[in-house]
């Protein structure tokens, strides 16, 4: 009876860890934080072969959004 | 057993949303609790996402999971990135909701809560989603293509031009529509003024460690901009309370109109990664927040609306701004119940990073939903104050008096009583020197908002600080419309004008940068600059201008968008798109020909132009103003050359649309969609 309380009670830890991690990756995609390791993973670019450094690609990057409408009324 | 819980579910859902719909609709005398205002909303919502959204995506766009969306193609993780569907539902959320959906239900309150809450709910279940969903869905079989090109492929090549055009307009009008409400919100308030002021050091601070210090690394550059930006927000009352501080940072109008035509220029012409880009992430960030704590706000206080579902301006002669409810109510709430600059949007980054077409409709039709859910928020907290305040705050002083005495009069004389001191002490309780003549939304949404903070964090003693701090998070987003905007329509403009003369379409030749950023401030700063010097208070000619512009880029949208349909062989279906447009032309055409003619000289720009040149040859205009009025006339005259170029060009898009399916109807032309061919998916089923 405890242990089998006990075992629950660390899965309900470990699905309450993992849907913090997963909050957290969201709210990092979402603000553009993450956007550089999306990029390295990306399909195209394998293709590619070459990579930007991170700091090339983030100041490219930022030029590619802000040259199109990017905020609304 | 599932299915019958299901249709329980619904039927209940559906019946507590009559319940609260009929409840606001025929409340009459007391005042009514804002819980049935979000009752009825988000009710409504769930309704048409569970039935019409589903409709819409089952049987007219026939999603289809199986075809490989412009992301999995060509993913390059720069432009076509796959993205997961709840982080691009939120991305497509930040990038659709701007200040729109707070200042129009805020100005459009003025007709009372009812006109305005029940075209936000209509208006988004049955226009604005189903645009946002169609021009989605239709971008995503195009690999992306925006809505000029959509334009361009499906209606005709004029039909693309006159996109294009309507696009560069629009942004126009709206830059100087938004400024002018940051200026009405700034305006003689040192506070206020210091603590945007600050926002500029502080992104350009983000900016340097953005680029060089932490690479990319947004988070933590935000969350230490957000300290920042609280901190001047507190500072800015030390300011205010520093008559020597005070006074450098209480600047007028038109001080305030070149300040911002300064940094929109700044903003276009330096380096994104200095200036836009930190202060575009730090308004996200507390963006998000200020949307969030409002929903709670409003859920925890409760608060009781105290407008009349129905205000004696129905009739037309509003203070905010005159006009009968149709089709003003219509054309001031855009955002919120249908905006076509979401077919941007729609058709710009969004359809190049979902993962599968079946999520165009959470998305599209989902965040739209959202949006609209904001604008009911907005409206509550306009109507939670007392109309006499309400009314105070919105009133251009040529409409009620210029003095506090005099306006209170006016104002309590319509029924909705309030008192100078009333006045005089709520300005005092929010730290502001006078809250007389403050059009534009703003000013009285933060009273709104402050009121609804304070009754959950601090009471009293913060309201001026929840009222700066509603002022500053308005103006950190009106500003990011500002910046980008600028820089998009410099964008633009070296596009069209790199037609005429290659050398200016260079992006990266210096001369043509300054050369454009400089021409397309100064087009958005001539409005900002006549709204500023307009005798009734600007917003009664800008707004309602902004908004036909946006409706007529709407009803662009869904001409588009009827064409593909009808095209795709779903004449069945036509209505859905063709409905919602039809309801725009007859709005927009009604508010144009009203502004441009009506004898009333607060709605006609002609007929307040001829007032205007009447009262100087009569003499009764002192001779040091005759050169700014004969200014305001010519501005008059202007809006109304705008609006009329704006309506017929819409008037031959339209045209040549009918003709086209007139000719694929009754003549049998071969209707050539051009979709992108089909592609089946290498990912596996489920997200």
């Amino acid at each position: 009876m405890y242990a089998t309380g006990k075992i629950e009670n660390r899965k309900w830890k470990m699905e309450f860890v993992a849907g913090i991690g997963k909050l957290w990756q969201a709210i990092r995609e979402w603000s553009g934080d993450a956007a550089y390791e999306t990029y390295v993973r990306s399909a195209g670019r394998q293709h590619a072969g070459q990579v930007l450094s991170r700091e090339e690609f983030y100041v490219e990057q930022l030029k590619r959004k802000y040259s199109r409408v990017s905020r609304c009324c | 057993m599932k299915r019958l819980l299901a249709i329980v579910v619904w039927v209940t859902v559906a019946a507590v949303g009559a319940i609260a719909l009929t409840t606001i609709a025929w409340h009459r005398g007391e005042p009514i609790n804002a819980t049935w205002f979000v009752l009825a909303a988000a009710c409504c919502y769930l309704v048409a996402y569970r039935m019409y959204s589903t409709f819409l995506a089952a049987k007219v766009l026939a999603l289809d999971n199986t075809r490989a969306t412009p992301a999995e193609r060509h993913d390059d993780g720069r432009d076509f990135v796959p993205t997961n569907k709840w982080v691009l539902f939120g991305h497509h959320f930040a990038a659709i909701a701007g200040p729109g959906p707070l200042v129009g239900p805020t100005l459009a309150a003025q007709f009372g809560y009812l006109p305005g809450t029940l075209w936000l709910i209509a208006g988004a279940a049955f226009a604005g989603c189903v645009q946002d969903f169609v021009i989605l869905f239709c971008s995503i079989r195009r690999d992306g293509k925006t809505l000029g090109e959509m334009a361009k492929a499906e209606v005709s090549k004029r039909g693309g031009t006159i996109a294009q055009l309507a696009v560069l307009a629009i942004m126009i009008i709206l830059l100087g529509v938004v400024a002018l409400v940051i200026v009405n919100a700034l305006k003689s308030s040192p506070w206020a003024t210091f603590t945007l002021a600050m926002s500029i050091p502080i992104a350009l601070l983000l900016g340097v460690y953005l680029r060089f210090l932490r690479p990319g690394r947004v988070i933590e550059a935000s969350v230490i901009g957000v300290a920042l930006l609280a901190f001047a927000v507190v500072a800015g009352q030390w300011v205010a309370d520093s008559p020597a501080w005070a006074a450098k940072f209480t600047l007028g109008g038109v001080t305030l109109a070149f300040a911002l035509i300064a940094y929109g220029f700044a903003a276009s012409a330096l380096p994104v990664w200095l200036l836009l880009a930190p202060r575009d992430y730090l308004s996200a960030f507390v963006k998000a927040g200020a949307i969030f704590s409002l929903a709670a706000g409003i859920l925890l206080v409760r608060p009781q609306v105290l407008m009349p579902p129905l205000t004696r301006f129905v009739e037309g002669d509003g203070p905010v701004f005159a006009g009968k409810i149709f089709p003003f109510c219509f054309i001031t709430i855009a955002c919120g119940a249908i905006s076509g600059f979401h077919s941007l949007i729609s058709s710009g980054t969004t359809p190049k990073m979902i993962q599968r077409e079946g999520q165009a409709r959470f998305i599209g039709y989902g965040a739209m939903l959202l949006e609209s859910f904001v604008g009911v928020m907005a409206m509550v907290a306009a109507c939670a104050m007392t109309p006499g305040v309400y009314f105070a705050i919105n009133s251009p002083a040529t409409v009620v008096g210029a003095t506090p005495a005099a306006a209170a009069a006016t104002i309590s004389s319509w029924g909705y009583p309030v008192t100078a001191e009333t006045m005089a002490s709520l300005a005092r309780t929010v730290g502001e020197q006078t809250l007389w003549n403050r059009a534009g939304g703003a000013p009285s949404l933060a009273v709104g908002m402050a009121h609804i903070f304070s009754r959950t964090i601090g009471g009293e003693r913060l309201l001026s600080i929840w009222y700066h701090f509603a002022i500053m998070f308005e103006a950190l987003f009106i500003l990011t419309v500002l910046d980008a905007g600028t820089r998009v329509g410099r964008f633009m403009v070296q596009e069209l004008l790199g037609r005429v003369w290659k050398p200016i379409g260079r992006m990266n030749w210096y001369p043509a940068i300054v050369l454009s950023s400089a021409l397309i401030v100064a087009m958005w700063g001539y409005f900002l600059y006549q709204g500023v010097i307009d005798p009734l208070g600007g917003i009664n000619s800008l707004w309602p201008l902004f908004g036909i512009a946006n409706q007529l880029l709407a009803a662009v949208a869904l001409v588009v968008a009827t064409s593909i349909l009808l095209k795709m062989g779903k004449l069945k279906w036509i209505w859905v798109t063709l409905s919602p447009m039809a309801w725009l032309v007859v709005v927009t055409m009604t508010a144009s020909y009203q502004k441009i003619f009506s004898g009333n000289p607060r709605i006609g720009f002609l007929s307040y132009a001829n007032a205007l040149s009447a009262q100087i040859v009569a003499g009764k205009i002192p001779a040091a103003k005759i050169n700014e009025m004969q200014r305001v006339i010519f501005n008059q005259r202007l809006d109304a050359a705008v609006t009329a170029v704006l309506a017929s060009m819409f008037l031959v898009l339209l045209v040549e649309a009918i003709v086209d399916w007139h000719a694929i109807l009754a003549r049998g032309k071969e209707a050539k969609l051009h979709e992108t061919p089909y592609v089946a998916t290498q990912w596996a089923e489920g997200d």
